[in-house]
């Protein structure tokens, strides 16, 4: 315990975490208790899509996310408010019209411009160990305000919750209360989504004060007891992705989950004793029972030493599998490389956990792709100022820009670069050249070792691609159809391939064009193209669908982005799974 | 001395008349009982009385004694108060919220609210909570703070919907004893005319025009009443 409290306090970026968590966990518990017994715990849901979609559209304008959602979703509570009380439109549809309406929203505004990107993943899904040194600042005077508020008008509070109607008879100004709780959670709402995600805020407004509901008799407990299970949940939840490497969102929500459970138990367990004529000290005596196990619970749950990342060995880092293959390959036994995708993750929705940052700041060498799904990298490196020797992989090798549309349109917005580098046999050799450079500086003893290695494998990925030359001057035809998104542009460029892709460059999209489809069918149909290619890790269906309607033969190329994890227990390496895409264009092209 | 009196008051709702031409009085000491058929205006009336809606037409003036947000109202309960965690103590005291000055309650106001629930036996009840009384019980708790909130005049929206017949006669005889015992006037609206009839001095049958205002004598010899019940005389 101590230990995880330790680092907590010790680690900036967990520190600012654990602060930003805990005054938004105030703020949501505070106003939480207001919506929920006003019967309006949807509206926390409800706006956090509207800041979605309003997060959405100021990514793709390139406005400051904050500043544009913050007026926008204060104007959708408003909105909402007036059309329950209105009673046009009830309460919960209005919400449902409002939410489902903005994420429509946003999703159009992503799909215009380049996808899905990782901002737009961070605001669904929160990333609270990324928080800035200004969210720090903004969260502490929002959470000041709302103290400050709720202190000042806990009484008006009261009576306006309980009874508004009784409250508008005795000359209280209802309507400005249920203005002012209603602006105070869009602007928590906006501010907590950076945090937990628009998927998982609404659960911080509506959990403590349910689950504090459960066993307390009296509003003001309800307040009070609510204000430290959300507190209480969030630590221990932070604590729980810490110790077992998950995401912090959700381990604060399956804190929140068995908090729920917890009371709902002591309420049930006072309630028996009520039969029983037992006396009442004793219904105590088993509520604190039951409070003392619960802890004595959490206490096992979080005691023993958090794993430090005590080496022995130089260590090496790699955010994806083609790089974490060449540190492999390098280093042989002579250090530990870690790969912090798991096999079979999605790579673009990624989230780093607390041990993962941990890693990286403890690690000699961090081997990182520097695109736009790892636009987290940069952040945490700002963080955490060590001295571990970066390799970056973009920076090693001639960038492609990536394609944003499927016939190749320029549409006038920034382009990214295409941050798959490695696809190419090419840069894999100047990929794993600087990989041991940088090793070599790191641990000089070994020096030799990883020079030697280096030169067998650069050997290796040689002969590797003396074998696509050796097909592609054998093949038919120069265009290759793929059914998915096409994160092998560096491979086609490097042997001068045609193709043509259902999704633009690794975008995460999943609804095809049908335009797009027709077209591809099309020129299966006018080439006789007898093989249709999905990547590695998706579903395929696109290409399943193009296959059916076609009869053209769905093949699979592998992109050493992630790997699955079967081929990960087998062994495989990025060698051997570019043979395979030798093997599966082999067919395409002859 | 008139603590309500309203003179060819007009009230709409929506922008449809729904009362025209009304007008009656409550003095000091009267127990007014207001009935009339669903969607004649007894809402609207209520609304105009606690002065959140304005009239189209006309003139309803208080007493000097009564300012506005000074008259004790039991609203309807709401669903969601059913399951409120609050304790009674926390309901009764917001009815001093019109009191209230500065941040806290005073010493004062405290002592008030203890002393109402007094006044309607329900002193025991301080600390328990407020979803775990019965119907009856809630509805004291209400008039409690209904009592904080009007020291001169109750206004009572429907109090017995929901409870059953040995609670609402009990509740009706502790109105009867705020109204004479404490000199509390009440206007009470109700579907429940043989006990306004019971127990009213005065009656006043909504209608769109031609509302009866009366006393419950001249009230049971009127027509409206003989409409009101088909025909049926029985004091």
């Amino acid at each position: 315990m101590l230990d995880v409290m330790n680092l907590l306090f010790s680690q900036e970026f967990l520190f600012r975490a654990l602060i930003v968590g805990v005054l938004i966990s105030l703020c949501t518990a505070l106003l939480g208790v207001s919506l929920v017994l006003k019967r309006f715990s949807m509206i926390g849901d409800g706006l956090s899509h509207v800041a979605f979609g309003a997060m959405a559209i100021a990514t793709a304008a390139s406005i400051a996310p904050l500043y544009f959602a913050l007026p926008i979703v204060v104007i959708a509570a408003f909105l909402l408010l007036r059309m329950s009380e209105s009673g046009k439109i009830k309460g919960d549809a209005a919400i449902a019209l409002i939410s489902t309406g903005a994420l429509a929203v946003g999703v159009m505004a992503t799909s215009m411009t380049t996808g899905m990107n990782v901002d737009i993943y961070n605001y669904m899904f929160g990333s609270i160990l990324t928080m800035s040194e200004s969210d720090v600042v903004i969260s502490s005077v929002v959470s000041v305000v709302i103290i400050a508020l709720f202190i000042l008008f806990y009484h008006e509070i009261f009576a306006v919750t309980f009874d508004e109607s009784f409250a508008k008879a005795t000359g209280t100004k209802v309507s400005v209360y249920n203005m002012l709780i209603a602006a105070l959670t869009a602007v928590t709402i906006v501010i907590g989504m950076r945090m937990m995600g628009a998927l998982l805020i609404s659960s911080l407004i509506i959990f403590p004060t349910v689950t504090s509901m459960r066993i307390c008799k009296s509003f003001k407990r309800v307040v009070i007891s609510s204000v430290i299970v959300s507190i209480f949940c969030f630590v221990s939840g932070l604590i729980l992705s810490v110790k077992v490497e998950a995401p912090t969102g959700a381990s604060v929500v399956i804190m929140n989950m068995f908090m729920l459970l917890v009371f709902t138990l002591i309420r049930v367990i006072l309630q028996i004793p009520a039969k029983n004529k037992l006396h009442s000290f004793k219904k105590l005596l088993i509520a604190i029972v039951c409070v003392v196990s619960a802890s004595v619970y959490c206490a096992a749950m979080f005691s023993g030493s958090f794993v430090a990342y005590e080496k022995e060995k130089t260590s090496v880092v790699a955010t994806t599998f083609a790089p974490y293959d060449f540190a492999r390959q390098i280093t042989g036994d002579c250090a530990d490389v870690e790969m912090l995708l798991s096999p079979g993750g999605e790579s673009h929705t990624y989230e780093p956990t607390p041990g993962d940052i941990m890693k990286i700041k403890e690690c000699d060498v961090f081997v990182y792709g520097g695109g736009e799904s790892e636009a987290w990298v940069e952040t945490i490196l700002d963080s955490i100022d060590s001295e571990v020797r970066l390799v970056k992989m973009m920076d090693v090798v001639e960038l492609y820009e990536e394609e944003t549309d499927d016939e190749s349109h320029n549409h006038g917005h920034e382009h990214e670069y295409d941050e798959h580098v490695w696809t190419s046999p090419l840069n894999a050799i100047r990929i794993t050249e600087a990989v041991c450079e940088a090793l070599c500086t790191a641990d000089g003893e070994n020096e030799m070792a990883y020079r030697r290695n280096t030169a067998e494998y650069i050997n290796e990925l040689q002969l590797l691609d003396e074998s696509f030359e050796e097909l592609m001057t054998l093949r038919e035809r120069d265009c290759i159809i793929i059914g998915d998104r096409f994160p092998l542009r560096y491979f086609t460029e490097r042997y001068s391939l045609d193709y043509f892709a259902a999704f633009p460059g690794c975008s995460a999209q999943v609804e095809a064009n049908p335009v797009t489809i027709s077209t591809l069918c099309d020129k299966i149909d006018k080439e006789g193209i007898p093989v249709v290619f999905k990547v590695d890790l998706s579903k395929g269906e696109v290409a399943e669908t193009i296959s059916e309607q076609t009869g053209a033969e769905v093949e699979t190329l592998y992109s050493c982005h992630v790997i699955t994890a079967s081929d990960f227990e087998n062994g495989e390496t990025y060698i051997s799974l570019m043979k395979r895409n030798l093997e599966a264009l082999r067919k395409a092209l002859i | 001395m008139s603590l309500i009196s309203c003179k060819n008051v007009y009230l709409s709702y929506e922008n449809n008349s729904v009362v025209e031409d009304l007008s009656f009085v409550v003095n000091e000491g009267d127990y007014l009982c207001v009935v009339g058929e669903n969607g004649s205006g007894k809402s609207t009336l209520i609304k105009a009385i606690l002065g959140l809606k304005q009239t189209a037409d006309g003139h309803l003036h208080f007493g000097n004694e009564i300012k506005s947000g000074e008259i004790g109202y039991l609203p309807q309960q709401s669903s969601a108060q059913k399951d409120f965690p609050a304790s009674v103590f926390e309901v009764v005291l917001s009815g001093c919220i019109g009191e209230k000055k500065g941040i806290f309650f005073s010493k004062k106001n405290k002592e008030y609210a203890l002393e109402n629930m007094k006044k309607l036996d329900i002193e025991h009840l301080k600390n328990k909570c407020y979803r775990e009384l019965s119907g009856g019980q809630q509805q004291r708790v209400l008039l409690a703070r209904a009592l904080c909130a009007g020291k001169k005049i109750l206004l009572l929206d429907e109090p017995v919907t929901g409870l059953d017949p040995v609670v609402t006669n009990e509740f009706y005889a502790l109105i009867k004893k705020i109204n004479i015992d404490f000199g509390i006037t009440i206007v009470m609206v109700s579907h429940d005319l043989q006990a306004c009839l019971g127990f009213a001095t005065h009656i006043l049958h909504l209608k769109k025009t031609n509302s009866f205002f009366g006393t419950r004598d001249e009230y049971m010899l009127s027509d409206a009443y003989m409409k009101y019940t088909g025909g049926k005389i029985n004091a």
